[in-house]
């Protein structure tokens, strides 16, 4: 009994490991800088991540499918770039651009899942190679000039708000509560899981593997294309590069939340959690008036803790399953 | 004659089974040496132990004279013994001349001397009469050439004693000839050769004498010329039935499943049916294609040709859901990697398959989830305090009573079971016979693939014997015999 006890405790701190440094990291910053807890600070927080959380949400179904997808970053620059150019050279209307962009998004989703199928590789591998071509594009497509002048109603998606709250947070929220709808409480959401934890068995149980990577592609896509609007939108203009790096923060912050890089576990509040510490080492960093060089330093310290951890884990894991015979063996 | 290599009292166990057990044996110098037995009869076993790849819990291995408890494969290496096992541990990027000087030094520590090494390859290719370019890739060798790679890897030290694993498996005929040509080279050099292959008659043409091992241990060795193939088959099954097996009535009813001249996954021109109620046993050993043929029918697999008619009716199976509409399941023999999902709890294993069934609309019925998996833990007694509890958790029995339970979840009216008893103990394996019994009592029909003969025996009505990925013979229950198993399976 007792070391069943011990099993769950450990299961819920790392079920929760995220929420737990989010209140950690929180505590510290509060101490650190006055400023920290104001409410204006923490919508600012949430405002400026929310973008992320958005795409995050979609590369989690990725990561709990089993697959890695590095090509985000990328993406958003040349789906926002793209559609700025629609928009400012084409004059088309914001809504239009709105529909485009995701779209987009799930096209660009689609191409890196069938060019991973197609070549046979692991998206992972696919991605080094599309994340590439994407970046060419955008810079080929904005002559690595920054595009302003988008139309006010599409800024309005990212800087306006409703009563307190401000647009892209409200965006975030309701698709948090669909992608977490979807992950727990429909039969989709077990496929994913099931996909991850195990693929072949996944095949063998009838479930339609490559079918589910497309829903997963187009989900992905889908967050990537908000995404990519809602930062256009906040920042008002758009250049080729402004996604870069964002991949490794999103990862990071998955890999923070508890989705596993081999798949099949993860809970998406965690991720949420995950950029959310991200979020609040950079804006304590700020507030601390650190050089914000340090916070590469920094992220990339915690994305290797954070694979470290999910690594530990696995080899706790194997352990723990070579232990079971030995007892077995030795209590005949 | 000295001894090249004893065994005393050798024992390996493994949780649940004795892989060797007690066994004593020697092997004359300058001999071809034939280890024969059926699957999981403890060759493999016994190959690791002297190769020095697994440490044996009891017993001494001497090796000219030299004691040892256990050896290392470094240690194993040093007294002359050179494995040569089924699947080639070759790199297939790199040239015949690296692979064989793989971790030797010819030349200084810096500069590999090359010169050298293709001249010591060629002199052993030339040696056994055969033409390898040594600067030729290894991935483009025939499978044949390759192993003889392997050979010329083990001869440039100091070898003794070669162990081949089945080494006629993969190869084509002519390369069989030549193999056997070599292997008389080497023993007229003093190299002593232990080969292991289930073929006849290939022992018959090339072994000295022959070793027997059947369920972990030794059974006896005779001087070739003193044996008959039927001594040999005896000598390999010769036990009694020892395990009983649940009764049931015998009453097969019409054709549930028919077969028809089905071509795919290595399987050529298969033809057999299946009766509502009866269990069909297919046997065959290792590697016949009993669970690529089970795995075409379910979909998994794509058919190249040929027929699969259920109820009488032709349908087109193309993916494993397809099967599972048409009311087959399939048990796989991988528990660990292709059954069960075991990072997930009990009940999300059991439901996974039916989960359209068990939703309201999109959304996942919860409740439907835990009655089914509740009625199913009641069912095969699955021994946990919860079924929330994680598959890893459990033992290996009640791990595949879990995997079973997720098939039986989907009402499948056949069921085909994949080594169904492999690795779980004796009172989970009855268990799962009587499960099977009460399975066909309720009208559903089963295809059991086995390696065990004495549960093909004891639980099939018929039973199928597959040899080469073709049907090599049939047989009714009055005709069950484990000679006459083995003798089909041999392809005798």
């Amino acid at each position: 009994m007792k070391t069943n006890k011990k099993f769950n405790t450990g299961e819920f701190l790392r079920n929760n490991m995220a929420w737990v440094l989010l209140v950690v990291c929180c505590i510290i910053f509060a101490f650190i800088s006055p400023n920290f807890f104001s409410l204006i600070n923490i919508i600012n927080i949430l405002n400026q991540n929310a973008y992320i959380i958005i795409t995050a949400l979609g590369i989690s179904f990725i990561m709990m499918a089993g697959e890695v997808d590095i090509s985000v970053g990328f993406a958003i620059s040349l789906n926002g770039v793209i559609v700025a150019l629609l928009m400012t050279k084409l004059g088309i209307p914001s809504f239009l651009g709105v529909i485009i962009s995701i779209v987009l998004g799930i096209v660009i989703g689609l191409v890196n899942m069938l060019v991973a199928y197609k070549l046979k590789l692991q998206l992972f591998m696919a991605t080094v190679g599309t994340t590439t071509i994407f970046q060419g594009l955008a810079f080929v497509m904005t002559q690595s000039k920054t595009i302003s002048d988008l139309p006010v109603a599409f800024k309005a998606i990212g800087q306006g708000y409703i009563g307190p709250m401000p647009i892209p947070v409200l965006i975030a929220i309701i698709l948090f509560i669909m992608v977490s709808f979807i992950l727990n409480k429909t039969y989709i959401g077990r496929y994913v899981f099931a996909i991850g934890g195990n693929v072949e068995a996944a095949r063998l149980a009838g479930i339609n593997v490559f079918g589910m990577k497309i829903f997963i592609a187009s989900i992905a896509g889908f967050m990537t294309g908000v995404g990519a609007i809602i930062l256009s939108a906040r920042l008002g203009s758009v250049t080729a590069n402004m996604g870069t790096g964002l991949e490794f923060t999103i990862i990071t912050a998955v890999l923070l939340g508890g989705v596993s890089v081999r798949g099949g576990e993860g809970k998406i509040s965690g991720v949420v959690a995950g950029v959310l510490i991200l979020a609040i080492l950079s804006n304590g960093m700020q507030l601390a008036r650190l050089d914000v060089y340090y916070q590469f330093v920094a992220k990339g310290i915690i994305m290797l803790a954070a694979i470290g951890f999910d690594v530990f884990q696995l080899n706790r894991k194997k352990k723990a399953t070579i232990k079971v015979p030995v007892t077995e063996e030795l209590t005949k | 004659m000295g001894k090249t290599l004893e065994l005393e009292h050798v024992s390996k166990f493994y949780p649940g089974v004795v892989a060797l057990d007690d066994v004593s044996f020697s092997i004359e110098e300058g001999q071809v040496h034939a280890l024969m037995g059926e699957n999981g009869a403890g060759k493999s076993t016994l190959i690791k132990v002297i190769s020095g790849a697994i440490k044996p819990e009891m017993g001494n291995i001497v090796i000219e004279g030299k004691h040892f408890t256990s050896l290392t494969p470094g240690l194993s290496k040093e007294m002359g013994i050179g494995v040569i096992y089924q699947e080639f541990n070759l790199v297939p990027t790199m040239s015949v001349v690296e692979n064989i000087f793989l971790g030797e030094k010819i030349g200084n520590q810096i500069m590999p001397n090359f010169g050298e090494m293709h001249r010591k390859a060629q002199e052993i290719f030339a040696e056994f009469g055969v033409a390898i370019d040594t600067d030729a890739m290894v991935s483009e060798l025939t499978p044949g050439k390759q192993q003889l790679v392997e050979i010329a890897k083990t001869l440039t030290r100091n070898v003794k004693l070669i162990i081949m694993d089945e080494p006629s498996a993969s190869i084509s005929v002519a390369d069989v000839q030549t193999l056997f040509r070599i292997i008389g080279q080497l023993r007229k050099k003093g190299v002593t050769i232990i080969y292991i292959s289930h073929r006849m008659e290939e022992v018959f043409e090339i072994a000295d004498a022959v070793s027997i091992m059947r369920d972990g241990k030794y059974v006896g060795t005779k001087a070739m010329r003193e044996v008959s193939r039927k001594d040999l088959i005896t000598m390999m099954v010769g036990r009694e039935l020892n395990e009983s097996y649940p009764v049931r009535p015998q009453e097969a009813g019409g054709c549930v499943l028919e077969v028809e001249h089905l071509f795919g996954n290595g399987d050529r021109d298969i033809s057999f049916s299946l009766r509502k109620g009866e269990i069909l046993g297919i046997a065959g050993l290792v590697g016949a294609g009993r669970t690529e043929l089970a795995k075409v029918i379910y979909g998994a697999e794509k058919l190249d040709r040929g027929k699969i008619k259920v109820n009488g009716k032709e349908i087109k199976i193309r993916s494993p859901h397809d099967a599972i509409v048409a009311g087959i399941g399939y048990i796989p023999e991988d528990r660990k990697n292709e059954g069960a999902f075991l990072e997930f709890p009990i009940d999300w294993n059991i439901s996974i398959m039916s989960l359209p069934r068990l939703s309201k609309g999109m959304v996942v019925a919860v409740k439907k989830i835990d009655e089914l998996a509740n009625q199913f833990q009641k069912m095969l007694g699955i021994k946990t305090p919860t079924i929330k509890q994680y598959v890893k958790n459990l033992s290996g029995g009640n791990q595949q009573k879990v995997v079973v339970a997720k098939t039986l979840a989907t009402n499948s009216n056949i069921i085909i079971f994949d080594e169904p008893t492999r690795g779980i103990d004796v009172g989970a394996k009855q268990e799962i016979y009587q499960l099977m019994n009460e399975l066909i009592k309720k009208g559903i029909s089963i295809i059991m693939i086995s390696s065990e003969m004495e549960e093909l025996i004891g639980m099939s009505d018929r039973i199928i014997v597959m040899h080469e990925g073709t049907v090599q013979g049939e047989l009714q229950k009055e005709d069950f015999s484990q000679n006459k198993i083995l003798e089909y399976a041999s392809g005798l």
